[in-house]
This record gives structure tokens, C-alpha cells and sequence, in this order.
């Protein structure tokens, strides 16, 4: 008792809109201890954490921080007694600096005037201490999203927090970063501060937290230490069921090349050459994996596939019809659904209504429209049976998305792009921040769009999904192809990894006979 | 009950009374400091717009403006473009209905619906230009609007002095529009009725404009909320990235945008001809160009709400008039009252941070909250879904 640190008793938070979204939840946190905690998306992880963190008010319950009972009014309450958080979806200012960000709200002041030399200097010390690398003087708007996290940890270390939250830090990190954001925290730890960590990856669990707590439907189902469970009784224990951790594939039956791209060029507006002279098909009941370090073009080349950017030379058709130069609409009206890297910048519309979102792509046609009008009772059924059939967890398709938990938020893309019926199903990162259900559930999903003859591209910095989905994988490095795999569960984690940073590449000649 | 307290309508409508209740008991403070006979003063604000059949109509006649302004900012603002052009539309709308009233020799059921037409066109056109500015050349459409105001503005004042008005007159205006070019009277010609009509007719401009009024609002609410253009319309204000990975064509979005709000502001410049002042004179916009964005803001751009708040602003207005007219207070008090009142409703944040304190205190009932109280305003208030 007395060596936990943060202990929250009978937590109850019903939200306005009557989600119960902790219900009696009790947890306490060891001090110095790196803590996990997961579960299921919407299970109430984020609630607690902002209820601990003083932006959301407990309906009910107790908490105590250092043995003391608290009662937060606002995160500055938080902060006064040592609690510093890192949200899900990043709050920095991006046209500010790095070292203004770290210290805004509290900014060393000289004459009254907010004094540069000094906040970089400390930027600088504070990065040094926690072996947290950011430049202090960049631009945020400019910065890579490891480094936008680093800096979200050093603005709280600068508050002078003990107790670090860390909501879902990985889900935008590449497998390196995420080994340095590992490293990171290990220095904290032996620095005496205590990290209270949430994940869907229960690799992750396993590799970093002392002890682990899952919460299911706003309740605790156990704490447990970590190096006493296994990630199949982790998975089990946040679903409430047994959960394939891998996939089982039914054989493939290929048929003919759906999407063909052809020396494909893009050159950025600053100049860059992203893309260069790629070329590769998508067979009918394939998925082709696309295997890379972040940043090698991938996210480029999906976009000018989507018709969301311009190439600048080569030919890309799907099923014959030229897409290179049409809007993004004609581009779907092809048959090409795509789920979008970056859900909250294209993929959703925060404020409109989860029914809203559901029909973006098919308002104008019927039975959406009806004469000059949408019918309602259409989109109000549509989203009731992709609501069901794709589990999302609301109280109805009327509510903004804004108030789904982050999981539920990709699960209404999914369900619209998948219920599109695509011949060609361009999927960016689809498990990115979902929990193991709802992986499981996407990437069963993705093989049954697969087996039943749509050909699919998958992105993903994943490794391991991209290596049990794809039946074929390329890797792209510095916006080329220098690899291709014909037969995905052939290659090895190591030799992906050679092609990934460039060190080995095949030549043409090796590579034209499986594109 | 709680249904029809959640319903947005209801809300913007309860943010407003409350909003300007508390503005309201500011303006008696001050009046009371600047004024010898404060109480007397300050019923003329308050009452001034009723006590009297003509000032009712003034009230009206102002707020049937203000509705037709309102509508066409909201209309843009809901696809996030902030067009500030409602003053050139308008008087570009009135204009031409003016000329078309005017010189168009055609009996009144073809001559009206002709200038109502030509004033909804020139509007259109008029927001037709900033809009092809902002989607295809990237122009900020805040800077083009303001320009084209000035070019509207400079355009009529020309045409009215150089060929609208007539040589030997002394004023700078134009001839009274004849009958078949006037909005005839919102009061049918009830058998039985017909003396308390004539004392309408004569007292007041109140016009079929009132109903006109009517179906647009309730046009531009189907528009917004039921056509597949409303959407596209919403889902560009919502998060222009999202419309267009989803195939919306947003420059057309933007482009139409502004111009079909462009439509409401020619009304309103009909309305302003036609209606009350039944001929065209120098500064017919005078007061009225930014009028329709604050109407707009109070309905936080619910189509359904911006009668209510035309209503309630336009009374503001009317009651100034009025305490202008009649006591020692200037009207220049009432600008600090509307600052009030936008400073008050704008203020997104204010009222509903207020209210999570004060049930905060009561102890977390989340429902149920009193009626002194408001419900809380989320973004899900602006959706105006029922
Ligand atoms: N502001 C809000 N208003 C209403 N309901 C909300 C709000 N925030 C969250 N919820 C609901 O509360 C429940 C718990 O959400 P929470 O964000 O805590 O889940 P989570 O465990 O963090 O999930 P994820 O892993 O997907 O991030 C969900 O059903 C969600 O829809
Ligand atoms: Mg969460």
C-alpha cells in the first residue's frame, strides 16, 4: 500500500452521452515501476488515464497520489502533484519551436519578455538527461512524429512530473523508434520516476512493463506481473476469448493483374525525387505487401494511386482504367477503396456523425440518393449494420466521431472501405492503434477480401503483418523497389531487414520475372 | 423533455436569451451612469419596438433583412469560407430588382418574381467570383469579398447618380417604384378584415417578404441537412482533407458555396428595394453589411434558428432606434451592448465551462440539470441533425 504511488479506487466516469466508460475500476501504480496497461479499444484506458490526469472528473470513486487524496479540477492540479501526460493524439503547437513548445506555459521570462537562449538551453539539458534527442530549435510543423513525442515527454518532464502517462506512444512509431523510445524510458525508470504505459502490443508489454493491468468494457480484469503471463493469456484475458495471434491463410488463387503501375515518378514540390521508376502489379486475389522503413515513399505512392497527388511521370491502371490523372472520386468510382495512413487528418470528418462518415464516398449514388434529396433511413440502416457488423462501439451512428475511442475511430474507416467492395483495396497501417480483437478482426478481413478475389495493397511499418498477410512483398527503399519476395512465407524477418536499409538490393534482371 | 432541451435549435435559441439577458443588465448599468432619466431611457430600448404599430414594422421589416443575411453567411461559414460579401451581393440584389421594378414595364405578378430573380442572379454572380478566386487561384476569399464590396457599392452609387435618378431631382435617389414594382403587404385582403389591413398597409412595409422569408429558411435548412450538396458542403467545413480523399470535388464545394449564398444576400438587397424602402437610394446598405454574420453566430449557422435570431437582434436594433429618438442616450451605447452580446454567445468555451463547474459542484448529475441551467454545447450542437 504504502509503496504505491498513484492508487484509484471504484473509478466510475459515465460520459454525458450515458457511456459508462469506467465502471468501478480499482488500480494502483508502483513507485518507479513501468506499468501497462491495455485492453480493448474503447475498453476505458484513456478515460482513466485522463480522469488520473485531471481532464475528466470521475462520476465516482477515490484516488490517492503518494498516499494522499486528491481531487483534480484541472491537469494543472495534475501537474502540481507530479502526474505528466502524453496523449494519443499530439497537442503541441506546430508553428512554434521545439524549445517554445517544451516550455510554453511556463516560460523563462528576461524583462518580461519570454527569453530563447534560455528555454533552448534548457530543452538542451533536459534532452540530455533523459537521453530524449530533439533538435530545440526546429520548427514542430517540420519534425518527424518520433521526435514530436520526444518533445511531448520533455514538456512534461520540464513540469517536473514523476508519474509519466503514455497513451498508445508507439502506435505512430516505426519498430526503431519505438526501441529508442524504450531506451528512453528505462532511463526514466532508473531516475526514479514511475511510467504508467498503454498499448495494443502485447510484444511491447512484454518486452518493456513490470506489471500489467487489462481493463475490458470499463472494468479491471486483472493486474498481473508481466513476465508471469503470456501474450496468448494477455490477448485472452482483454478479449474475453481466445484470439489468433496469427493468421491462418486459406491457398491462394491468383487470377490476373488488377492494378498495374508502370515507371511510376513522383517528384515532390521541393524537388525531391520520391518515387522513382516504380513498378509492380496486383494480382486478383492477392495481397501484395509492401515492406519498408517509414519515409521510403510509401506514403506518397498510396496517395498518387488514391488521385490524392499528382505523379509526375509513368502510367498506373486499375483493371484497365487509366488512374494516374483522375480525381480522387473517379479513382474510387475504379473500384479502389483505401484506408488512409493518417485517420484524423483524411480519413474521418472528427465532428460530423459516425453516419456521416460512413457514406462519404457513396452519398451522391443511389439508394443514398434519393431524387434530389439523401435518404435518411438509408444511412441510418447502413450505419446501424456496419456499426454491428464491424463491432463499433457507440451508442449510435449519430454521434459525432470525435467521442469513439481511438480503435473505434479506424474501425468506421474500415467498415466503409470495405464495404465499398472494391476490386482494389489500398490499405495504409489498418491495424495502426486498434486493439487485438480488431486486428485480428481487420486482418481476417483483409485475407477474406483476398481469398474472395480482390486484390489487395498492404502498407505497413508492421514487419510481422506484413509477413503473415502478404502472399507477395515488396520492399521499397529510398522511393524504389529493391526487392521482390514471390513467396512471403519464404523470406526471413533478417533478410527483409537488409533490403529495408538498403544494404542489399536484387537487380532488374533478378526482379522482373516476379513483378 | 431532455429530447427537446438536446435538440440544437432549442439550445442556440437558449444561448441567446441568456446571452442577451446578461447583456441586457449590462446596458441598464451604463445607461443608468450616462443617462438623467435612466429608467425612461431604457424602456425605450426595451419596449421601444412595440409600443407603436409603426416601430413594430420597423422591427420586422429589419429582421426580415437580417434573416436573408444571416441565412447566406451561415451558408458559407458551414463549408468554413469566410466570405464577407453579403454587402456588395446585396446591394447588387438590390439594384437590379430596383431597375427591373423601376423600367420594366410588365404587370406586378411578372414584374416581382422578375426582380426577385434578377436580384437572387446578381447575387449569385456576385459570389460566384470570389468563390472561382478561392478554389481555383487559391485567393483569400476574406480580401476579394471585401473588395468586391467596394466595387459593388461604387457601381450602384454610379449607375443611381448617372442614369437611375431623375435629372431635375434634388436628392440623390431614384423615382418611387410604381405598385406593380412594390412587395405587396404579408396581410391578405381578408373580407371583414379590411380596415385592420389598411392600417398595416399604411403604417407598415411588412411584406410578403415575411413569407418568402419563411421558405427560405426552410429551404436552405433542407439544403444543408438533406441534399447530397449539403453534405458535401459540411463535410468541406468539417475537414476539407476528409471531403476530398472521399471523392467531393471541393473546389466546386467552395465555388458554389459562395455563390449560393450570394442568392440570400441579392434577397435581402429585393427585400431592402422592394419592401421598405420602395425606391433606391444613396446608402441603402447603410448599417446592414456585417449584420447577417453576427445573426449567423448567434444561430451558431443553424439555418432553423436564424429567424429567432434575426428577430431577437433586429429588436436590439429597432430598440435603439427608438431610445435614440427619445431619450438623451446616443446610439453609440448600443454598439457596446451588441459587443456584449457577440463577446457573450461567441465565446464558445465560456458557457459550457460555466455549466461543468457549476454540476461539477452540484456533484456530477450530468442530467437532468435544472432549467436555469442550459444543456451542454458540444460541436454536436452545430449539426443541427433532429
Ligand atoms: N468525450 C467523450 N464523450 C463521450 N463518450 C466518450 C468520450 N470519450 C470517450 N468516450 C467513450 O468512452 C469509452 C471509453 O473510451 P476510451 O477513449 O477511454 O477508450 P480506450 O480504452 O482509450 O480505447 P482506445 O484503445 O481505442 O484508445 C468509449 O466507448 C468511447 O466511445
Ligand atoms: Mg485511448
Amino acid at each position: 500500500m504504502t509503496n504505491n504511488i498513484v492508487e484509484m479506487r471504484n473509478i466510475v466516469k459515465i460520459y454525458p452521452n450515458g457511456v459508462v466508460a469506467n465502471d468501478g475500476v480499482n488500480f494502483s501504480v508502483r513507485r518507479g515501476e513501468i506499468h501497462a496497461l491495455v485492453g480493448e479499444n474503447g475498453a476505458g484506458k484513456s478515460t482513466l488515464m485522463k480522469i488520473l490526469y485531471g481532464l475528466e472528473r470521475p462520476t465516482s470513486g477515490e484516488i490517492f497520489v503518494k498516499g494522499q487524496p486528491v481531487q483534480f479540477r484541472s491537469p494543472l492540479d495534475a501537474i502540481a502533484m507530479g502526474i505528466g501526460m502524453v496523449h494519443q493524439d499530439f497537442m503541441l503547437v506546430p508553428s512554434f519551436t521545439v524549445a517554445e513548445n517544451i516550455v510554453l506555459g511556463m516560460e523563462p521570462t528576461r524583462r518580461g519578455l519570454i527569453d530563447r537562449t534560455e528555454a533552448i538551453r534548457i530543452t538542451e539539458e533536459l534532452s540530455q538527461r533523459y537521453g530524449l534527442h530533439v533538435q530545440a530549435d526546429a520548427v514542430v510543423d517540420s519534425i518527424n512524429v518520433g521526435m514530436r513525442q520526444r518533445v511531448e515527454i520533455l514538456k512534461v518532464l520540464y513540469r517536473g512530473a514523476e508519474i509519466l502517462i503514455l497513451d498508445e506512444p508507439t502506435a505512430v512509431l516505426t519498430p526503431q523508434e519505438t526501441q529508442d523510445l524504450f531506451r528512453s524510458i528505462r532511463t526514466l525508470v532508473e531516475q526514479g520516476k514511475t511510467v504508467i504505459f498503454i498499448t495494443h502490443k502485447l510484444r511491447e508489454v512484454k518486452e518493456i512493463s513490470d506489471r500489467v493491468t487489462v481493463m475490458r468494457r470499463g472494468k479491471v480484469v486483472g493486474t498481473v506481473l508481466t513476465s508471469e503471463a503470456t501474450r496468448e493469456e494477455l490477448a485472452r484475458m482483454m478479449v474475453g476469448r481466445e484470439v489468433l495471434l496469427s493468421m491462418d491463410k486459406p491457398p491462394q488463387k491468383r487470377g490476373a493483374p488488377v492494378l498495374r503501375v508502370r515507371n511510376l515518378t513522383y517528384v515532390s514540390e521541393t524537388g525531391r525525387t520520391v518515387l522513382k521508376d516504380v513498378t509492380f502489379n496486383v494480382h486478383a486475389g492477392e495481397i501484395l505487401g509492401v515492406a519498408g522503413v517509414e519515409g521510403n515513399g510509401q506514403t506518397e505512392l498510396v496517395e498518387v494511386l488514391t488521385g490524392l497527388r499528382p505523379a509526375t511521370a509513368g502510367q498506373a491502371s486499375v483493371e484497365g482504367k487509366e488512374i494516374l490523372a483522375a480525381t480522387p472520386r473517379a479513382v474510387r468510382q475504379a473500384g479502389v477503396a483505401h484506408i488512409p495512413e493518417d485517420r484524423l487528418n483524411n480519413g474521418l470528418a472528427l465532428q460530423a456523425t459516425i453516419n456521416e462518415n460512413l457514406i462519404v464516398d457513396r452519398y451522391y449514388r443511389p439508394p443514398f440518393r434519393k431524387g434530389l434529396f439523401i435518404d435518411q433511413q438509408v444511412v441510418v440502416e447502413q450505419g446501424e449494420r456496419l456499426i454491428r457488423e464491424f463491432d463499433i462501439r457507440t451508442p449510435s451512428g449519430q454521434v459525432p466521431v470525435s467521442s469513439l475511442s481511438g480503435g473505434n475511430m479506424q474501425k468506421v474507416i474500415v467498415a466503409r472501405e470495405f464495404s465499398a467492395e472494391p476490386k482494389l483495396l489500398i490499405a495504409a497501417q489498418p491495424t495502426r492503434g486498434i486493439d487485438v480483437g480488431a486486428t485480428e478482426f481487420v486482418r481476417q478481413q483483409l485475407v477474406q477480401k483476398r481469398t474472395e478475389g480482390t486484390a489487395v495493397l498492404l502498407v505497413s511499418a508492421d514487419l510481422a503483418e506484413v509477413m503473415s498477410l502478404s502472399d507477395r512483398i515488396i520492399v521499397m527503399y529510398e522511393g524504389e523497389i529493391t526487392g521482390v519476395f514471390p513467396d512471403a512465407a519464404a523470406v526471413t524477418e533478417e533478410e527483409l531487414g537488409l533490403y529495408m536499409l538498403g544494404i542489399k538490393r536484387m537487380t532488374m534482371e533478378e526482379m522482373e520475372a516476379v513483378l | 423533455m431532455s429530447r427537446f432541451l438536446d435538440s440544437p435549435t432549442v439550445r442556440s435559441i437558449a444561448r441567446v436569451v441568456l446571452a442577451t439577458t446578461a447583456a441586457l443588465l449590462l446596458g441598464f448599468v451604463i445607461t443608468w451612469l450616462v443617462s438623467d432619466d435612466p429608467i425612461g431611457a431604457y424602456k425605450a430600448l426595451l419596449l421601444g419596438p412595440v409600443s407603436r404599430l409603426n416601430r413594430f414594422g420597423d422591427w420586422i421589416e429589419e429582421s426580415i433583412t437580417l434573416t436573408f443575411l444571416g441565412l447566406a453567411v451561415a451558408l458559407v461559414f458551414k463549408a468554413e469560407q469566410f466570405s464577407l460579401g453579403q454587402e456588395g451581393q446585396m446591394v447588387l440584389g438590390a439594384l437590379v430588382a430596383g431597375v427591373v421594378s423601376l423600367f420594366v414595364p410588365l404587370p406586378a405578378y411578372f414584374r416581382i418574381p422578375l426582380a426577385l430573380l434578377a436580384a437572387m442572379t446578381a447575387g449569385f454572380l456576385w459570389g460566384l467570383i470570389p468563390g472561382y478566386l478561392k478554389a481555383y487561384l487559391d485567393a483569400n476569399e476574406i480580401v476579394s469579398t471585401l473588395m468586391l464590396n467596394v466595387l459593388a457599392v461604387k457601381f450602384y452609387e454610379y449607375l443611381l447618380t448617372y442614369y437611375i435618378k431623375p435629372p431635375n431631382a434634388g436628392y440623390t435617389t431614384s423615382e418611387k417604384f410604381p405598385v406593380e414594382g412594390v412587395l405587396p403587404s404579408f396581410f391578405p385582403p381578408i373580407p371583414g378584415l379590411e380596415n385592420l389591413r389598411r392600417t398595416f398597409v399604411n403604417q407598415t412595409n411588412i411584406s410578403v417578404a415575411l413569407y418568402l422569408l419563411i421558405v427560405a429558411t426552410i429551404v436552405v435548412y433542407y439544403l444543408m441537412y438533406r441534399t447530397p450538396f449539403g453534405y458535401e458542403l459540411r463535410m468541406v467545413g468539417a475537414n476539407i482533407k476528409f471531403a476530398r480523399y472521399g471523392g467531393i470535388n471541393t473546389k466546386r464545394v467552395i465555388m458554389l458555396s459562395m455563390a449560393i449564398s450570394g442568392i440570400l444576400a441579392g434577397l435581402a438587397g429585393a427585400h431592402l428595394a422592394m419592401g421598405i424602402h420602395r425606391k433606391l437610394i444613396l446608402n441603402i446598405q447603410y448599417g446592414l453589411g456585417f449584420e447577417g454574420i453576427v445573426v449567423a453566430i448567434l444561430a451558431r449557422n443553424n439555418p432553423l434558428a436564424i429567424p429567432f435570431t434575426a428577430l431577437a437582434y433586429g429588436y436590439l436594433r429597432a430598440g435603439a432606434d427608438v431610445m435614440e429618438r427619445t431619450s438623451d442616450v446616443s446610439r453609440e451605447m448600443v454598439l457596446v451592448i451588441q459587443g456584449v452580446i457577440i463577446l457573450l454567445v461567441t465565446a464558445e468555451r465560456i458557457l459550457p465551462v460555466v455549466q461543468k463547474r457549476v454540476r461539477a459542484r452540484r456533484g456530477e448529475d450530468e442530467d437532468g440539470a435544472p432549467p436555469e441551467t442550459l444543456p451542454p454545447a458540444p460541436a454536436a450542437a452545430e449539426k443541427g441533425e433532429d
